[in-house]
């Protein structure tokens, strides 16, 4: 899957689940400060992006992730 | 002034030899305590439990029924065969006492020496009086507790006694004791606020003298009871109330050995669990307690808690078995029918159960760091966690985790549990919930959001 593919996956899902407009999703979006996503919500999106990609991602890093490009990257690193 | 440099290690320091997780955390001591009597420096060496055969005697079906409704015969012969168990076949818990006055308590006693365990043993329990004496005779039992209050509260208030009349009556009840070959244990009654010098030791000097006509294992045995619960354990503190002083006097000025010196205590204060594991630190060797503390208005030592005591200054449990304490708490509160606390210690609903998010985090990363010690392996009580909007994801996948046996990698990520976390916090946030979520709709809840889950590990 190419990163393309996964960048629009990851902006889909993310307005999903934060209730938010797509076009106000960018790049260097922050998920807490930008989108505001609180701690419950956070949880919510890495559980939706798993679900999107059938992955299961490491959690402690996973929740270390502030930005839309770097989930990304970190998504990237477990879909072939 | 010491300058501590701060010391950067590869590996945690988690304090293991104090804090093995297995027992209980140990109690180590480093020195002696040092005690101002009569203008003189006196020490006490604290590591002196380790070699003391100090022990439990245990006084739940008398000074415990005195606060509560009778137990049956049935009641009290199983909670007699659990103490047993409890205290293990080297009679940690090496006594147990009974009331001798009702048809019940001598049927009960019988009941209890058929199961022909040798720990804990039988004595009784009389006020200081010749009459009451045939009873003990009766049951043929080795040793009698016997009412000798000591504080001129007791004697001039209640008896309508002298301090001389007083002494006369409970000495011939001592003597009749000797004469029937039975060993008298003198509970000084409220001696916490008794004239000492004036009226107790004089009395235990008369013990003493009385005793030197009697083999050591009938000799006189001394009950200190803190009647009101007024004595104080602290250094320094003034007497009658100061146990290190009262104790050190009745070894070293009148000569008792530390076998034949019991402490018994009451609640009023809040210092009853201390003050008992004290007077073992300070130079006795029995303590006097109840099942969970039930006794006269505030209570007694809890026993329990003078077992978890007792492991945690040998270092070992010395064929203890903990988890009778978890079958005992059961017993009462499902037979019985008397509740304990919820945060009752060692066997409360919620003694080991975090309901924060932040402690339900660490609990999921290292047990130990909310854990008191192996509660699942020591108690049968496995660290648990309640659920409500203060529980965080963390607590929630533990909760999970947890109900459904999952070990190391098998254990859920929070992401896994996302969607019963976010039911727990509508049932607040939506509905505007006030009580806790209970396990049985947790479990509603991993049987619709994780049947894979349920279906493999809880269906059958």
């Amino acid at each position: 899957m190419d990163k393309s593919e996964i960048k629009s996956r990851v902006e889909k899902v993310t307005a999903l689940v934060l209730k938010v407009d797509p076009k106000d999703i960018s790049p260097t979006a922050n998920f807490a400060f930008d989108l505001g996503a609180d701690s419950m919500q956070s949880i919510e999106l890495i559980a939706a992006y798993e679900e999107e990609f059938n992955i299961s991602m490491d959690e402690q890093k996973a929740r270390e992730v502030q930005t839309v490009e770097g989930a990304v990257e970190f998504i990237a690193g477990y879909v072939k | 002034m010491k300058n501590y440099e701060l010391k950067d290690v590869p590996t945690p320091n988690l304090l293991e030899d104090m804090f093995p997780y297995s027992l209980p955390p140990l109690i180590e001591f480093e020195g002696t305590i040092h005690e101002w009597i009569d203008g003189k420096n006196v020490e006490f060496d604290p590591a002196d439990v380790r070699t003391r055969d100090i022990h439990i005697t245990d006084t739940t079906f008398r000074d415990g029924q005195q606060a509560r409704p009778p137990y049956s015969k049935e009641q009290m012969v199983r909670l007699f065969e659990m103490m047993s168990r409890l205290g293990g076949p080297q009679g940690v818990i090496r006594q147990s006492e009974f009331f001798l006055y009702t048809k019940n308590d001598r049927e009960t006693i019988d009941a209890c020496r058929a199961l022909n365990l040798r720990f804990p043993e039988i004595t009784g329990w009389i006020r200081a009086n010749k009459g009451d004496f045939r009873l003990v005779k009766e049951m043929g039992l080795k040793e009698t507790g016997m009412l000798t209050s000591s504080s001129d509260y007791h004697i001039f208030h209640k008896q309508n006694q002298t301090r001389k009349q007083a002494m006369d009556q409970y000495v011939e009840v001592v003597e009749a004791a000797f004469e029937a070959g039975v060993r008298p244990r003198c509970h000084l009654e409220d001696v916490t606020r008794a004239d000492l010098p004036g009226f107790v030791f004089p009395f235990v000097q008369k013990l003493e003298r009385l005793s030197e006509q009697v083999p050591d294992h009938m000799k006189v045995k001394i009950r200190l009871c803190d009647t009101m619960g007024f004595g104080l354990s602290y250094p320094n503190a003034a007497e009658p109330r100061s146990i290190p002083k009262l104790i050190w006097r009745l070894r070293n000025e009148i000569g008792i050995s530390p076998d034949r010196l019991e402490w018994h205590g009451h609640n009023d204060f809040h210092k009853v669990h201390i003050n008992g594991a004290s007077a073992w630190i300070y130079g006795l060797d029995a303590l006097n307690s109840t099942l969970f503390g039930f006794g006269e208005r505030t209570g007694n030592p809890p026993l329990e808690g003078a077992v978890m005591e007792y492991v945690a200054l040998k270092g070992a449990l010395n064929g203890v078995d903990l988890s009778v304490i978890t079958e005992l708490a059961q017993y009462y509160e499902k037979v019985i029918g008397t509740q304990l606390s919820s945060n009752y210690p060692f066997v409360g609903k919620d003694f080991n159960t975090t309901r924060a998010g932040i402690h339900a985090g660490g609990l999921r990363k290292f047990e130990q760091i909310y854990n008191i010690f192996d509660t699942a392996a020591l108690l049968n009580r496995p660290p648990r966690v309640a659920i409500t909007d203060k529980s965080g994801s963390d607590g929630v996948a533990l909760w999970v985790n947890e109900y459904l046996g999952l070990k190391g990698d098998e254990r859920l990520t929070v992401m896994k549990v996302a969607k019963i976390f976010r039911w727990v916090m509508d049932q607040y946030e939506k509905d505007g919930r006030m009580s806790s979520i209970t396990d049985q709709e947790l479990e509603e809840q991993v049987k619709q959001q994780l049947p894979e889950y349920y279906n493999k590990y809880k269906k059958n």
